[in-house]
């Protein structure tokens, strides 16, 4: 059987009318009335004048620098690439509560990029590139830019794969690092971005409540699989986490770095904290991925992961 | 042989050469997100003190429909479903011009950062013109008319994406001049509304507006200086193809839509200019849109951007 060729989204003409404004997934709108309400500001919100660096080695600093520099080119994934969805929920007129939270949610990405580059700063420089050019895959993208635009994938294997499963994994890491980061400034911009990822997370749960009971199973499987792909080959390929990216020079530095950064309490956390949490986070997901939407994710494994998780 | 300028200029030598553009490949790495374009990091940073929201800064309780008549209300909610549907034309095209500076090798961070915050605006001004028309008595989904509905349906996503138009003559085109020409307009309605709830709105709706039109001259002047003379040519006939086919088509001015397609708005806009509920008239809107027109092109004349003198063109239908 040959390839399917991709439908792009940019192929199709624009359609604007009827143009339904109204509240179609209540939950969703008031997750952007709450966006709205709730805005923070990078430059005022953190109180960067207690952020001590000399109180740390230039070693710690500059494991840091690169740490949150780090987070930045995360952070700056999703302004690059999920602004697709945006369009897709316009070009397909998706309910348009979709449409209105995800224009704030893009905003609110690069109040995480800012305040992350703004961290880097303060601890002697943001760092514009990884070390190494062959980490630059895991790090870079998740592919989302390209799934959004791909029609042939169904729109919700796109936000089950995205939010439910890769956002929620980061939401629990975020919970972790607040727990064990003990510099006050970056334990309050760890808190500050959380409060937006629990939106976040939010938004992808409602949408599926709504659209799973309209799902043929044929698209059921396209969740799942996507799903799969996006725990296989993005987060346990080490887009998150450094330590369960390809064993190379590149890794080992991230991850020599994450431990210097844990270790001032600046805000990573180490493989031998986070494994847990991560394998637990992947439990959870299944739980309520099978709970909530009858779907029987599989068992995953990993080099570094003792046993099928 | 065709000169460079003269092929960017030629639509049919344009329409080949952007078939032949390059695809647009992301290299994101050096990532730049330091301040580069300090003008425009400072209106990304306005832009955030400048935060508000639609449910707590208007004040939709203070609305009296029984101040207005009937057809007052009507043809009102006739406008405003109108500014909705123009408003609205910011969801798909913001985050696709947000994607195409991501895009472009060595991008600074600045309009990215800034259009970020352009994007939520622009849909608390959907949201606020969608919730006044309901208010006043209905939003209307759609216009009553398909050649004037076709108007709407311009595809701005797409354009933002195609790699054969730079990305300054996106900006040059619909930024400076499709939003400049809007500003204006919304600075228009602004004078003229006496209700508090059109007031609150349309004052929002123009302070956002005047950040958003800045960063189009701002990135057009930090721009200049590089540009050859096929790329100035290439931004003035992107200009004289939004002047020509959206503007003086009726984009923004419902009176210019050919055969009086959009003539119920036009006759709604002048009962809603005249109960204070935000409107303006077609010789009001008329007259500031030569003045805009005007000022925007000696703007872009000292930028090196002749654009052709149509201002003969915006004329009152007889």
């Amino acid at each position: 059987m040959g390839a399917v060729e991709m439908r792009s989204l940019l192929d199709e003409r624009e359609s604007r009318f009827p143009l339904d404004l109204g509240v179609h997934i209540p939950k969703i709108r008031e997750l952007y009335r709450q966006a709205t309400a709730r805005q923070w500001e990078p430059l005022t919100a953190i109180p960067w004048d207690d952020l001590h660096p000399e109180k740390h080695t230039p070693e710690q600093l500059k494991a840091a620098r690169l740490y949150w520099s780090r987070r930045a080119w995360g952070e700056y994934g999703a302004i690059s690439e999920s602004p697709a969805l945006q369009i897709r929920f316009c070009q397909q007129r998706h309910e348009p509560d979709l449409r209105f939270f995800f224009a704030i949610r893009t905003q609110e990405e690069a109040r995480h990029a800012e305040v992350c580059y703004l961290m880097a700063e303060k601890l002697g420089g943001y760092i514009h590139e990884p070390m190494k050019t062959e980490f630059q895959g895991s790090v870079s993208t998740h592919g989302v830019r390209r799934m959004a635009l791909d029609l042939n994938m169904p729109l919700e294997a796109t936000i089950a794969s995205l939010v439910c499963a890769a956002e929620e994994v980061a939401f629990d890491v975020f919970a972790h690092l607040i727990r064990i980061t003990t510099d006050p400034v970056a334990k309050r911009v760890l808190q500050l971005i959380m409060r937006d990822e629990v939106r976040h997370c939010a938004f992808g749960w409602a949408y599926m409540e709504k659209r799973i009971p309209e799902l043929t199973a044929q698209q059921l499987k396209e969740v799942e699989d996507a799903v799969v792909t996006m725990i296989e080959k993005v987060e346990m390929n080490g887009y998150h986490s450094a330590w369960l990216g390809p064993d190379t020079p590149a890794t080992r530095n991230e991850t020599a770095a994450d431990r210097l950064t844990y270790e001032a309490g600046l805000g990573a956390t180490v493989e031998e904290l986070e494994k847990p949490v991560f394998v637990k986070s992947i439990k959870r997901i299944r739980r309520r991925m099978q709970q909530d939407w009858g779907l029987k994710l599989k068992m995953f494994t990993h080099p570094k992961i003792e046993g099928a998780f | 042989m065709v000169s460079a300028a003269i092929a960017a200029v030629d639509p049919a030598a344009r329409r080949a050469r952007r078939r032949r553009a390059d695809p647009l490949v992301e290299r994101r790495f050096p990532l730049h997100l330091e301040p580069a374009i300090l003008t425009i990091r400072e209106l990304y940073h306005r832009a955030k003190k400048s935060k508000w929201d639609p449910e707590r800064h208007i004040p939709w309780a203070q609305f009296d429909r029984n101040a207005y008549s009937a057809e007052q209300l009507r043809a009102a909610a006739l406008s405003w479903s109108r500014r909705a549907w123009t408003e609205y034309s910011g969801l798909p095209e913001t985050p696709a011009i947000l994607i195409r500076f991501c895009l472009e090798r060595a991008g600074e961070s600045d309009p990215k950062l800034f259009l970020s915050v352009r994007g939520t605006e622009e849909t608390w001004h959907t949201e606020c013109c969608w919730r006044f028309a309901e208010l006043l008595g209905g939003y209307t989904q759609r216009p009553a008319k398909p050649a004037y509905e076709a108007l709407f349906n311009q595809d701005f996503h797409r354009e933002a994406f195609d790699p054969g138009l730079s990305l300054d003559a996106y900006v040059g085109a619909y930024v400076a001049i499709l939003d400049g020409l809007d500003l204006e307009l919304y600075r228009g309605y602004l004078r003229h509304a006496t209700d508090p709830v059109a007031s609150a709105i349309l004052k929002r709706l123009t302070q956002d507006k005047e950040r958003h039109v800045a960063f189009g001259w701002v990135y057009l002047t930090e721009r200049a200086a590089r540009w050859s003379e096929a790329e100035r040519a290439d931004i003035v006939a992107e200009i004289d193809q939004v002047m020509r086919a959206l503007e003086l088509g009726g984009y923004h001015c419902a009176w210019l839509v050919r055969d009086g397609a959009a003539d119920d708005v036009v006759a709604a806009d002048r009962i809603t200019r005249a109960a204070g509920l935000g409107a303006l008239k077609p010789e009001e809107e008329r007259a500031i849109f030569a003045q805009f027109f005007e000022d925007a092109r000696a703007h872009l004349g000292r930028l090196g951007l002749p654009v052709a003198d149509v201002s003969g063109l915006i004329r009152l239908p007889r």
